[in-house]
């Protein structure tokens, strides 16, 4: 399995700041998107914080996670993981919000996954999202935390609670699948199926962030737009064969063995 | 400081600090614009006198209604509902108050800006503790559609979570580590992988060949690498909803699906 992978962040047509940041270790398969929130600039600290704690959090990822704190039994130690990395990225926001008399009362939501083994783990705090494309359909795969009809009031955030509940998924990816994770810049602005037809419109990664933040724009830009876009490929071998022998049966069916 | 909170459909579309005078009329030179035919072109101000806040009618057509009467002028009291043609303004008072509650309000009325609310603590004190919000009538409408909102969230939240039967694995054939694989939880492996449930030995087994998912409707088994065949039938990209008896082979193991364990 290999991971091609775009991204792009753009401050909108209306705020002055850009409070989103995304950051990834693509050798890992690692991905994540933070959006900011609270008072001059301390959104843009609080979503910094979040992302540079879950990366450095995870920054070994050969190590299996027994030594990590609490052990979800329902999910696989990767996703364990990376939940207890954003449950860690809430302790340094809230207890810096407590210290910094200029940051109390920041925040951030977090989406991220961790693509291993063909299983991607999901994380998210808030109301930044994770789809995934499989097989022609786009699928959500979190809920956002707001209040239904009242999308700007937010349930859970990283940073503003001593402790706070990570929203956990799990997800099993194959060759021609997409992981998408995006601010809510992107999904208030730009529909499902439009982003559904960018992806097969654009197939390249970095076309369809680039192509998303455009429409994003167009259609307001009321917020900061953030995504990063993971397209699931098979081996270097199996591409090689398949153009070699030009053959391409029934979409991806034939792709999808993968052995490694 | 106090504020007025302008309604639209009754919803806050925007707030007003009363520090200074505020103007209300249909014409821009005012500081609460209302385009509307029924707003006279200055038609009413309120303004600050001390502790208390003032609305004045400025002698417009349809007048200036607090709380149902027309008036001339009035003390406005925390909670009051001001008319302005068909413009409801909500006065509050209490944005001067305790931070919390400031907090709170700031996140019911705000309509741009994200904005968190803390259930345990924001809403308990909206809720329980400012009976003087409750007065309002528009305003507890809305706080009482949250306050539905949430406990209706919190509903899905629970019902979300209840799992269905744990169904097993059972090895008819091949080498294993166990006779029977329970499947508890959200992913299952099978594969070479250390992560997998069930484990392939040997040189040209793929790293992960399946993975059974559960949800809310049952198991799911989707192909990641390698050949395998469901009740003789190939699994390729397509994701296959396991039922009970299911054969499952996989690179040379036989595997018996049980909803129920």
């Amino acid at each position: 399995m290999r991971l091609r992978v775009g991204a792009a962040t753009d401050r909108g047509r209306v705020r002055e700041l850009n409070e989103d940041v995304y950051g990834m270790r693509l050798n890992e398969g690692l991905f994540v998107v933070c959006d900011g929130m609270g008072g001059c600039t301390s959104g843009e600290v609080a979503s910094r914080m979040a992302l540079d704690t879950i990366l450095s959090e995870l920054d070994d990822p050969a190590g299996d996670g027994s030594s990590h704190g609490r052990e979800d039994a329902t999910y696989l130690s990767q996703t364990s993981r990376l939940a207890e990395a954003v449950r860690r990225s809430n302790q340094v926001i809230y207890d810096r919000a407590q210290q910094d008399e200029r940051q109390a009362g920041m925040g951030t939501t977090m989406v991220g996954a961790w693509i291993s083994d063909h299983v991607a783990s999901v994380a998210h705090v808030g109301d930044s999202r994770a789809y995934l494309w499989h097989r022609d359909a786009l699928e959500a795969l979190t809920r956002d935390h707001s209040v239904d009809g009242h999308q700007n009031i937010l349930l859970r955030v990283l940073g503003r609670t001593p402790d706070v509940d990570v929203e956990l998924n799990e997800v099993p990816v194959q060759p021609g699948d997409y992981v998408l994770l995006c601010s809510d810049g992107l999904t208030r602005m730009v529909p499902d199926d439009a982003v559904a037809r960018a992806i097969v419109d654009f197939g390249d990664p970095q076309a369809i962030c680039n192509h998303l933040i455009d429409a994003a724009n167009r259609n307001g830009g009321q917020d900061n737009i953030t995504l990063v876009v993971v397209e699931v490929r098979g081996n270097w071998w199996r591409h090689a064969a398949r153009r070699w022998t030009g053959r391409r049966r029934g979409g991806r069916d034939g792709q999808a063995h993968s052995a490694m | 400081m106090a504020k007025l909170i302008l309604q639209c459909d009754d919803r806050a579309a925007q707030e007003y600090a009363v520090d200074k005078m505020v103007t209300i009329g249909r014409l821009p030179d005012n500081m609460v614009v209302l385009d509307h035919p029924s707003v006279s072109s200055h038609h009413a101000c309120v303004f600050s006198d001390g502790e208390q806040c003032i609305v004045e009618d400025l002698q417009s057509t349809n007048g200036t209604f607090v709380n149902g009467r027309r008036i001339g002028r009035r003390t406005l009291l925390n909670g009051d509902v001001v008319l302005v043609g068909r413009h409801k303004l909500v006065f509050d008072q209490l944005a001067s108050a305790p931070a919390a509650t400031t907090a709170a309000s700031a996140s019911i009325s705000n309509n741009g800006e994200t904005v968190f609310l803390d259930n345990r603590t924001l809403l308990d004190k909206l809720f329980i503790d400012s009976d003087t919000y409750r007065k309002s009538e528009a305003l507890s409408a809305r706080l009482t559609d949250l306050e539905h909102v949430v406990a209706a969230r919190a509903a899905v939240d629970g019902s979300a979570s209840e799992p269905p039967d744990v169904g097993i694995l059972r090895v008819i054939a091949g080498p294993t580590a166990d006779t029977v694989y329970k499947l508890d939880k959200q992913t299952s492996l099978i594969g070479k992988a250390q992560s997998s449930l069930v484990r392939l030995q040997g040189w040209f087994k793929p790293r992960v060949a399946v993975a059974i998912t559960r949800n809310r409707q049952g198991y799911v088994a989707t192909l990641l690498g390698g050949r395998t065949f469901i009740n003789s039938q190939p699994l390729n990209g397509r994701r296959h909803e396991l039922k009970d008896g299911d054969m499952l082979e996989v690179s040379g193991l036989i595997l018996e699906f049980r909803a129920k364990g």
